[in-house]
């Protein structure tokens, strides 16, 4: 253990987390990989600061959502609930009087995300609340490697741009309900954790069959259209 | 909403449960059964162009209701042959039939865009036929009706009224509106040659007879000339009295023209004489009501030739539409629609100048009337507004030059309100022969294009596009050839003026983007509508007419121009194929749009209320608008701008 020796012992959940992607293989069709879509509502964007309100996740098996296998949860904010995030998320204090605080919806979590790809819109702002818990309570981040639809849709739009034409729309916006309304997906509220888990689950599936002309078979071949954008590193 | 929700694995998301609640059958369901239904159902996406279903191969395990996006159903034969069955959009489903029946797929069921599937369990699918009669009864109902239909079909049967509802007009319009003019009587003594002579000149079929005090004793028709002059050998010198029918057989003016048209059949006659309070006003004939019936053009076309009268050309124009919904029905191509109209209008018009020229006297100097925009275009549809102008030729001698202003302008004014009465509208933007700017001497017009062309002002390129289209119309054709000549010379070398147009076909955006909601939004709760000429013909017009001057081509018409393109080899065949299809079904859906206004007795306007348009025809209609954008492409390739 060292040299985090002083750590607190790992917790099971998180420690069975982590054996599944010890040896991932990442050359098996994209099909045969399940994923969950993940979204946050927060107190704020500071990860230091601030805390999770409501956690939405949907499951995809087989690259179809199974909206039924889903999780979704309000959890109480240790500091209370700030009231320029309840402009934004409609989530009030009455709300969340009763709810739990995230360490108790934590196992359940992380157990409805073990053996799955996470998937999200601009899933690192998620994964670094979930992961600042998951370390203080279960002893470390959860090791499930992560897709940022984001920037898979950068990348469409790349692709898209050598035969784009449109001279009116240049101002382009990766905003989640943007984007839906641009690809044409069916759009949900936003600003509810499960709706805007479904929706990006839905930009996911759209954007997996389309990227590359549908020529996505395999996860690494997902990695390697996100590394070939020429801005990401 | 749960707020510590322990059992958050198996509750169904609110929108899935709220999408099944909103479509037919599944809100007959209960809150529970519709929660076993969301349970149950996975979602998937098909992108455009994927087969979801093979016929006879593919096993069905699901049934897929459509969330968002489109699929087309087609069948293919041995031969290879593929019909096309159906179309369908959000909330409709694929997959219903070979699940019942326990077949494979039955039809070739492909995504004609990015398409969202709900997908259910073939065993919950079943359970809920079994289960709920109302629900079972949508399918069995839904699969009798669904199949065999195809575009232009459809619109035919589909959105005109059928023809026994076409005869509504025969119900509606009482008999004496028929009666034109004065009454035409003969003397019963009268000699029989005089009469045919009569009737010769007034170009009509029948005479009433009348006796010493002038009372209508009796009708003589040209059926009477022949079987009882000709085929008899009478001599043409006896009275007419001899050969007429006695009495004459009346109807009440206010009778519908289905009632006069009863009484014929029933007395085996062609004539019959209308009564206005106790007085015959004037004969109505089979002829007329046939006219009115819509059923020929021919019919039309012949009483505008033999119009005698400026005011009998008036009612003329308002017959043009029953012709075309005959037209329509017979599955006429809207181009030949288009020029069936500017025929009739052309004569109503070549009627009216003419009538005008002899009350008036011939004018100073040789003059030629010219048609702008959809006139010019020979592109006209109901009611169009009027787009005219009047060229006349130049002259040195001060005098007849003053004097040919004189004329004109009193000749201009007089026949824009005389066409106003025909029921051609003024145009907003003042574009008529009336206007003494657009009414000037042949220098004066080719100075108006050279300007336009020469020292192009953005502003003014834009309002001049229609003068752009302009066709010779009436008078000394020469002229207007002359002018299009000289134009066509000019304009073909200048780069900056053809940039302005180019750059003005690039600013109206392809309507995609409200029809990516159209073919999937819920209809009806889509209060937008399309501006169908703005947005979907005026694309193609553009189009075809900035090729059509970049290339010297001195064509009007938006289809022959497109032609002749094509036949120069600056268009391939190909997108000559896709325009002119593109073109025409919009203007088959503007035709049948405003037809079906029109019988509403609305004014026709052009705006497309999606909610009134099969899934079928707004998918034929977005790849009609999906052809713009490949045009606006052509033209940067062409025009680099900026």
């Amino acid at each position: 253990m060292w040299p985090f020796s002083l750590w607190r012992k790992i917790h099971p959940v998180l420690e069975e987390n982590r054996r599944f992607f010890k040896d991932f293989d990442q050359t098996k069709p994209l099909n045969e990989y399940e994923f969950v879509v993940y979204d946050s509502e927060l107190t704020g964007l500071n990860p230091r600061k601030d805390e999770i309100v409501s956690l939405g996740a949907v499951r995809i098996k087989d690259l179809k959502i199974i909206p039924n296998e889903n999780f979704y949860c309000f959890v109480k904010p240790k500091r209370g609930l700030p009231k320029d995030s309840t402009l934004i998320h409609k989530i009030t204090p009455e709300q969340i009087k009763n709810a739990p605080a995230i360490k108790e919806v934590l196992e359940d979590f992380i157990r409805f995300c073990n053996g799955a790809l996470i998937v999200g819109h601009y899933i690192d702002l998620d994964m670094a609340f979930i992961n600042k818990v998951t370390k203080r309570y279960f002893g470390g981040p959860m090791a499930n490697p992560c897709i940022d639809t984001l920037r898979l849709a950068q990348v469409y739009k790349e692709e898209e741009w050598g035969n784009y034409y449109d001279q009116f729309n240049y101002n382009v916006s990766f905003n989640l309900s943007n984007l839906a309304k641009e690809y044409g997906l069916p759009e949900f509220q936003e600003h509810d954790a499960l709706d805007d888990a479904l929706q990006t689950a839905y930009l996911f599936l759209f954007l997996v069959r389309k990227l590359k002309k549908g020529g996505i078979n395999t996860l690494k071949d997902l990695y390697m259209a996100g590394r070939s954008w020429r801005w990401l590193f | 909403m749960t707020e510590k929700n322990k059992d958050v694995h198996s509750v169904s998301p609110q929108v899935v449960k709220e999408f099944f609640k909103n479509i037919i059958p599944f809100k007959e369901l209960d809150e529970d059964t519709i929660e076993r239904v969301a349970q149950n159902c996975i979602i998937d996406f098909f992108p455009k162009g994927t087969m979801i279903f093979k016929q006879d191969e593919t096993e069905v395990e699901y049934l897929y209701i459509i969330q968002k996006g489109g699929v087309k159903i087609y069948l293919k034969d041995e031969d290879g042959m593929v019909t096309l069955k159906d179309f369908r959009g959000e909330g409709s489903y694929i997959g219903a039939l070979p699940i019942i029946q326990g077949t494979r797929a039955n039809l070739n069921v492909e995504t004609v865009e990015d398409t969202f599937c709900f997908l259910l369990k073939k065993e919950i699918f079943l359970e809920l036929i079994e289960d709920n009669p109302k629900f079972s009864q949508f399918f069995l109902k839904s699969f009798s009706e669904k199949f065999l239909r195809t575009a232009y079909q459809e619109l035919r049967q589909h959105r005109v009224a059928p023809k026994t509802e076409g005869t509504f007009f025969m119900f509606s319009v009482p008999v004496e509106e028929l009666v034109k003019g004065e009454l035409k009587t003969i003397p019963e003594n009268e000699e029989i040659k005089v009469a045919a002579a009569r009737m010769a000149e007034y170009h009509i079929g029948s005479l009433l007879v009348t006796n010493e005090k002038g009372e209508i004793v009796g009708i003589v028709t040209d059926k009477d000339l022949r079987t009882k002059v000709v085929a008899e050998g009478r001599p043409v010198t006896e009275p007419v009295k001899n050969i007429m029918v006695s009495p004459v057989e009346k109807i009440a003016g206010h009778k519908v023209c289905f009632d006069a048209l009863l009484k014929m059949m029933s007395k085996q006659i062609h004539h019959l004489a209308v009564e206005k309070q106790g007085k015959i006003i004037g004969v109505v004939t089979s002829h007329d009501i046939m006219v009115l019936q819509g059923s020929s053009p021919l019919y039309l076309f012949r009483e505008i030739v033999s119009q005698r009268t400026i005011e009998g050309l008036y009612p003329l124009s308002k017959k043009v539409p029953l012709i075309v919904r005959t037209l329509i029905e017979e599955g006429a191509k809207p181009n030949n629609i288009t020029r069936m109209i500017t025929i009739l209008n052309d004569h109503i018009l070549d009627r009216l100048l003419t009538l005008m020229i002899d009350k008036h006297g011939a004018p100073p100097v040789p003059f030629c009337w010219l048609l702008m925009g959809s006139e010019g275009r020979r592109e006209q549809t109901f009611r169009t507004d009027q787009d005219n102008a009047l060229l006349y030729e130049d002259t040195e001698d001060e005098r007849l030059k003053k004097e040919a202003q004189e004329y004109f302008s009193a000749f201009g004014k007089e026949a824009i309100e005389h066409l106003v009465n025909c029921g051609y509208p003024r145009c907003p933007g003042d574009i008529m022969a009336s206007n003494p700017k657009w009414c000037q001497p042949y220098s004066n017009w080719q100075g108006y294009f050279d300007d336009w062309i020469l020292r192009p002002e953005p502003k003014q390129v834009l309002h001049a596009t229609i003068f752009f289209d302009f066709r010779p119309g009436y008078g000394k054709l020469d002229l207007g050839i002359k002018l299009r000549d000289h134009l066509t010379e000019i304009a073909k070398r200048q780069e900056i003026f053809l940039l302005h147009l180019a750059k003005n076909c690039l600013e109206t955006r392809p309507p995609l983007t409200f029809f990516r909601n159209f073919i999937v939004e819920k209809d009806g709760e889509h209060k937008n509508r399309l501006d169908i000429k703005k947005r979907g013909l005026m694309p193609f017009v553009d189009f075809a007419r900035l090729m059509a001057l970049k290339f010297g081509i001195k064509e009007t018409n938006t289809i022959e121009r497109l032609r002749l393109l094509y036949e120069a080899e600056h268009i391939s065949k190909e997108l000559y194929t896709e325009t002119t299809e593109a073109y025409e079904f919009q203007m088959q859906i503007r035709f049948v749009h405003q037809l079906q206004m029109m019988e509403e007795g609305k004014q026709p306007d052009n705006y497309i209320n999606p909610s009134d348009l099969t899934d079928l025809e707004k998918q034929t209609l977005k790849e009609a608008f999906q052809v713009i954008s490949k045009l606006q492409s052509i033209i940067k390739d062409i025009f680099p701008l900026m």
